[in-house]
């Protein structure tokens, strides 16, 4: 399979401070790359540097192969690599239905061609029934649903997923690992932040974990799971 | 934060039924002037659909695309400046003036959006003020250009030959259909835009930018272009307005009280909407013109000339009528900060909730 | 901007090795001139700090901008101006009266009106208060018409002469009072429990009121003395400056110039700033021209904002 996104020795200081520092791992098109690590570990740094939130201090980023270090979210959009927030974005006064049509209209300026791929996004995601309500007053599963819908929308080639399982119930995480797994068979690569061990040895192929801003391993879950250094630093913490 | 969100989807039926009231609003507004020939309600008609122009110009950039701008009488400035200059100074009709400030006023936005956009918040909402009133100081620096304080004063608009027709431009009449056009003309162009992509993305710009750059939208170009659309209506008003009062000077056109003002049509009918404004404007034109020249009602024979409320307000609220502004401004925001388009559509949620309750207490009972 | 230019080197050039000179008066008449134009800056910029401190006090505790602080400003001015007429009362003892009168008015509003706004949009708490500094200076209008009053005193016009440089005897004032008062406030902060409570509130709200500091008493009790210490700045140039209704909004814009310059939220950054606003204006009144002072100051503020909009003392975004 061909790399899609290629990080080469990416750092990012604040001050003096590293929140990331020579991370270097590629994605594989079609796969799903789970990306781990404990609070303050760098993940979320990391999806600002990749998808233009912030510029790298040092390294490179190679999105289907071209360097994409200092393209604004806007244009990393348009070359097709899009993410959903943590902390859920939504465009609280717009509807559901317009909220997802933002982000269809990335690739189309009519509203109808734009309303007919919102709806068939929601249809995906399972909100369709909400699509008039006002997106502001989701409760968080379907919010999490929508932050989704609205990314897809935008036709994105890697979707990067930053904690879409957390604050959701086991039916409802359960929903969205069918969702991801769905999206993986359409063909769709994937990057995802998760803290739900469980969730994400299920999907990914691939783990990178990182540790103080540093890489300290990558693999298939299996050897995750072994890797000593993890379990010391990472998975020990969680079992004791 | 717990505001009600207004419904969504309307049925199609409804939007061909606000097109034909629309229709008959503006035409019923046209023959006005038929009927009523005092110049005191011409007056306002012009200032009420200058201040519609006004309203909806801001809200395309304030309302729909969340940019704060207190700083819109710089292109009020420039637009009447523009206009009242060139047939002054250059004996260009106010025709071609307009057009001129039209150009003027886009230049003006992509300048001031070029150095403000980068700016959220309050930092926002200070530079557009800075930069308005850069503009008043420079225009009274520069007197050998601008005429400094001492402003200008309007000689003539010359006679517009147009389809083998003569218009004069000496009394109100034709001023109050020129804006009543424009005015009925922004509001469907507004309408237009926000029925559109460009209307999406300005809305997605409002609620989070972040978001909405992240789902591709270029955050500096979409406010750019927000910016100028409403800076050329502004600036449009600005060439009628000085065309108008005949009278310009820097404090009168690109003092805060002015930004102020494009504000508050917007905030007291509603943010956002493209019939706030339109209330807006009914609300505080009227108010401020009768406090500004309450002869005017004596005028229409609201009121007789010694009544004590017109000496009342002569003698003392016609030099202060910007205190009912502020009044007006502390009341909406703590009690109507969706403005009186957001209180109607409370009044009616309520009113249906009730009628509801009615029913399920009616089917109870039964 | 090119004159301007040109004359920063210069300054800092004499500033640096000319002051031992003064005494020896063997200074020339452009050197007068600058000197003369930097010290008329630092007295005037004095007070200016004493407005911003206000303003910075109030946005770091609530984080609500308040575009009416010119206005208290104004009132000050006003009220001292009404003290000396009818009562005889000299400026700057009647700050004894003005600025608790400010603090009384400054805590009502944050009460009345501010207070319920604080979780609102900030653009709908600068709509507040830009309505309430309207209610304001047309209150005043209505109550005092818009013609332009002057305070004078029997020291208005005189000056006392350092070496050659005259020193106007109302600004030398203004200055020796805004210095004692920002000593106090000073002490008051970092002393002070109630000092410390209203710096542990600016630091951090939520915090502030799990550590049981009553926030909502603190912020009246900062918004109170933001007004107090704009009323008493008021006092303070009353004898300089004309007094008018409208005199107030360029007072704040002026505050807020200095706020962001200082950094907003920072008392230390607002008397610096205070500083260097009033000597940018002194100095490009003399250098460039009277009537561009103000313009100058908003072109540099704009500057400021998009370069450094952390303010001067701030760390740089990343």
């Amino acid at each position: 399979m061909p790399t899609i996104l290629d990080i080469r020795h990416v750092s990012k200081f604040f001050g003096g401070l590293a929140a990331n520092s020579d991370v270097s791992f590629s994605v594989e098109q079609g796969m799903i790359m789970g990306l781990i690590g404990p609070n303050g570990a760098g993940k979320t740094t990391l999806f600002n540097c990749i998808t233009g939130f912030y510029p790298p201090s040092r390294g490179d980023v190679l999105f289907k192969g071209v360097r994409t270090n200092g393209l604004q979210p806007n244009q990393m959009c348009h070359l097709g690599m899009v993410r959903t927030w943590q902390k859920v974005r939504p465009l609280a006064k717009m509807s559901v239905l317009d909220n997802v049509m933002v982000g269809a209209l990335a690739r189309t300026t009519r509203l109808e061609v734009a309303r007919e791929v919102a709806t068939a996004q929601l249809e995906v995601v399972r909100l369709a029934h909400k699509a008039g309500a006002i997106a502001g007053g989701l409760p968080i599963g379907e919010r999490k649903k929508l932050e989704v819908a609205r990314a897809l929308a935008t036709r994105p080639a890697l979707l990067l997923l930053d904690e879409v399982m957390g604050g959701l119930n086991p039916a409802e995480s359960e929903e969205i690992i069918q969702l991801i797994l769905e999206l993986k068979r359409s063909g769709l690569t994937q990057m995802v932040i998760e803290h739900d061990m469980k969730a994400i040895m299920r999907i990914s192929d691939r783990i990178v974990v990182l540790n103080s801003g540093e890489k300290l391993a990558e693999g298939e879950p299996q050897q995750i799971v072994n890797d000593k250094a993890v379990v010391a630093a990472y998975l020990g913490e969680e079992v004791a | 934060m717990n505001r009600r969100p207004p419904p969504v989807l309307r049925p199609r039926g409804v939007a061909a039924l606000e097109l034909v009231l629309f229709a008959a609003a503006v035409i019923a507004l046209w023959c006005v002037p038929v009927f009523v020939k005092k110049p005191y309600v011409l007056h306002m008609g012009v200032i009420l659909f200058l201040a519609v122009i006004q309203g909806q110009a801001w809200n395309v950039v304030g309302g729909y695309a969340g940019q704060y701008s207190v700083g819109h009488a710089a292109y009020f400035g420039v637009g009447a400046y523009t206009t009242m200059m060139l047939l002054e100074l250059h004996h260009i009709a106010p025709w071609w003036g307009l057009g001129a400030a039209i150009a003027n006023g886009v230049l003006l936005s992509l300048i001031i959006g070029t150095i403000t956009f980068r700016l959220r918040g309050p930092y926002f909402v200070l530079a557009s003020i800075s930069m308005a009133e850069i503009l008043r100081y420079a225009f009274l620096y520069y007197k050998d250009l601008t005429r400094g304080a001492e402003g200008f004063l309007l000689s003539e608009i010359p006679t517009l030959h147009l389809f083998g027709q003569e218009f004069e431009f000496v009394t109100k009449r034709p001023f109050y259909f020129v804006t009543l056009g424009l005015a009925a003309i922004t509001i469907v162009a507004n309408h237009l835009v926000q029925h559109s992509k460009l209307g999406y993305y300005f809305q997605a710009i409002r609620e989070d930018q972040d978001a909405a750059s992240s789902l591709g939208i270029g955050l500096t170009l979409y406010k750019s272009v927000a910016l100028a659309i409403s800076a050329a209506f502004t600036a449009l008003s600005g060439g009628i307005y000085a065309m108008f009062v005949k009278f310009i000077a820097p404090d009168l056109v690109f003092g805060i009280d002015v930004s102020v003002q494009f504000v508050l049509i917007c905030i007291i009918g509603g943010i956002g909407t493209i019939y706030g404004p339109v209330i807006g404007a009914m609300v505080l034109v009227p108010l401020s013109e009768v406090l500004r020249n309450p002869r005017g009602l004596v005028q229409v024979g609201l009121a007789s000339p010694d009544s004590s409320f017109v000496q009342f307000v002569e003698a003392h609220l016609s030099n202060a009528h910007l205190l009912v502004y502020g009044v007006l401004v502390v009341v909406v925001i703590l009690f109507a900060p969706d403005g009186v388009l957001g209180l109607l559509r409370r009044a009616g949620a309520r009113l249906r909730r009730r009628r509801e309750a009615q029913g399920e207490a009616g089917a109870a009972g039964a | 901007m090119v004159a301007f230019a040109q004359s920063v080197p210069g300054a800092v050039l004499i500033l640096g090795g000319g002051v031992p000179a003064l005494a020896g008066t063997e200074l020339g008449p452009r050197m007068m001139v600058f000197l003369q134009s930097v010290l008329s800056g630092v007295l005037v910029g004095g007070v200016y700090a004493l407005i911003g401190i206000g303003l910075t006090m109030i946005f770091g505790v609530m984080r609500v901008t308040n575009f009416a602080h010119g206005e208290l400003v104004m009132l000050g001015m006003y009220l001292t101006w009404g003290l000396f007429h009818w009562l005889r009362l000299d400026p700057f003892l009647s700050i004894v009266l003005v600025a608790p009168a400010l603090f009384l008015w400054g805590a009502f509003l944050q009460r009345a009106f501010v207070n319920r706004v604080l979780d609102a949009l900030p653009q709908n708490q600068i709509l507040l208060t830009i309505g309430l500094g309207l209610v304001m200076s047309n209150g005043v209008m209505l109550a005092f018409t818009s013609d332009y009053r002057i305070l004078t005193t029997s020291y208005s016009s005189a000056s006392y002469d350092l070496a050659g440089i005259s020193v106007s005897k109302p600004l030398l004032y203004a200055f020796l009072v805004t210095v004692a008062i920002t000593v106090l406030l000073y002490g008051f902060l970092l002393r002070t429990d109630t000092g410390q409570a209203i710096r542990a509130t600016a630091q951090d709200r939520e915090a502030a009121q799990l550590m049981g500091i009553n926030v909502r008493w603190t912020s009246m009790l900062a918004f109170g003395i933001g007004a107090a210490l704009a009323g008493a700045a008021g006092a303070l140039i009353s004898p300089t400056y004309y007094i008018f209704p409208q005199v107030g909004s360029a007072f704040t814009l002026k505050a807020f110039v200095i706020v962001v310059l200082g950094g907003m939220g920072s008392v230390v950054g607002a008397t610096l700033g205070g500083v260097i606003i009033g000597l940018t204006e002194s100095l490009a009144a003399v250098y460039i021209a009277g009537g561009l002072k103000d313009l100058v100051v908003f072109v540099l503020f704009l500057a400021l904002l998009v370069f450094k909009p952390s303010g001067l003392l701030g760390k740089t975004r990343a």
